[in-house]
């Protein structure tokens, strides 16, 4: 980098390059949003198949308790060898939301596995509607809109899932899934792709 | 022409390094390295710089037997920077 003399016009831009520069570095890629898509797609249609075959009450708590923790421990694993392999250092941002996936998956669980009884079948669309307000802010915050439309559609689907038959809560999650996590996933990988092209 | 500008800041490589340092909460030398491509030597020189105007935290320590310089924004640093965007928007609009 020369230095020279410059303009005021440069000294913003160059600015809004370098801030835009370092933020995109940390960007997360879709890859763990698809996996927690697919992960809650998995168990919820696992739920409903052992329910089928009459197994229900005897694997859900198991793939539950199996699937989202398994998917944690990856989460946190695969997040500490991106930071460490890219050198990428801590942001406010990136610590913000961190801090409320831990936050909403801790009271997630929590909710099922401690109040489930309480909560009933209500469950399903407080899970949906826990996990919509997360993908809006990622969304708003990382300034991408399909996680932003993606999450206000599974707020909706949350909402309207109190409205319907509760033998029908496991597809209001799957499509939550799908049109929350799995497909704004997808649409964040190929965004990101697109950019190192 | 730019009297008002902090004379620390209104250079290109140092106005890079603030730049980084007020996204992240702490970065090491060669993300800065990394960031701006600027030769190491030059950016030690306006780290240097930036660490006796107080502007930065330098904090060298040792990671897996490897020598690691973090660096971070102060307080004063912070300020300064605003200081500097909003002078620089006083030229840009001069009538706001």
């Amino acid at each position: 980098m020369e230095e020279r003399n410059f303009t005021p016009e440069e000294s913003l831009l160059l600015i809004s390059k370098t801030i835009e520069e370092t933020k995109q570095k940390f960007q997360e890629n879709g890859h763990i949003i698809v996996l927690w898509g697919s992960l809650t797609f998995s168990v919820f249609f696992l739920q409903y198949f052992f329910e089928l075959v009459g197994l229900h009450k005897k694997f859900d708590i198991i793939w539950t308790c199996i699937l989202f923790p398994l998917g944690a421990i990856y989460t946190f694993f695969y997040t500490r060898r991106k930071i460490k392999k890219n050198n990428i250092p801590k942001t406010v941002l990136g610590m913000t939301i961190e801090a409320m996936g831990w936050v909403v998956g801790m009271n997630l669980m929590i909710l099922g596995f401690i109040f489930g009884d309480h909560l009933g079948n209500a469950i399903a669309p407080i899970f949906i509607i826990f996990l919509a307000m997360f993908l809006i802010v990622i969304g708003i915050t990382i300034k991408f809109k399909p996680i932003t439309i993606g999450g206000i559609l599974m707020n909706l689907i949350g909402f309207g899932t109190f409205l319907v038959h509760p033998k029908y809560y496991g597809f209001s999650l799957m499509l939550g899934a799908v049109v929350g996590l799995i497909l704004p996933g997808i649409l964040l990988n190929k965004a990101k792709k697109k950019e190192y092209v | 022409m730019f009297n008002d500008l902090d004379p620390i800041l209104h250079s290109q490589l140092r106005l890079s390094i603030v730049s980084i340092l007020i996204t992240v909460e702490e970065a090491n030398f060669s993300f800065i390295k990394d960031t701006t491509k600027a030769a190491a030597g030059n950016i030690s020189i306006q780290i240097n710089k930036l660490q006796e105007a107080g502007y930065i935290n330098v904090e060298k320590t040792f990671k897996n037997n490897y020598p690691n310089t973090a660096i971070s924004i102060t307080n004063k640093g912070r300020e300064a920077f605003e200081e500097y965007v909003k002078s620089l928007q006083k030229y840009i609009y001069p009538q706001k």
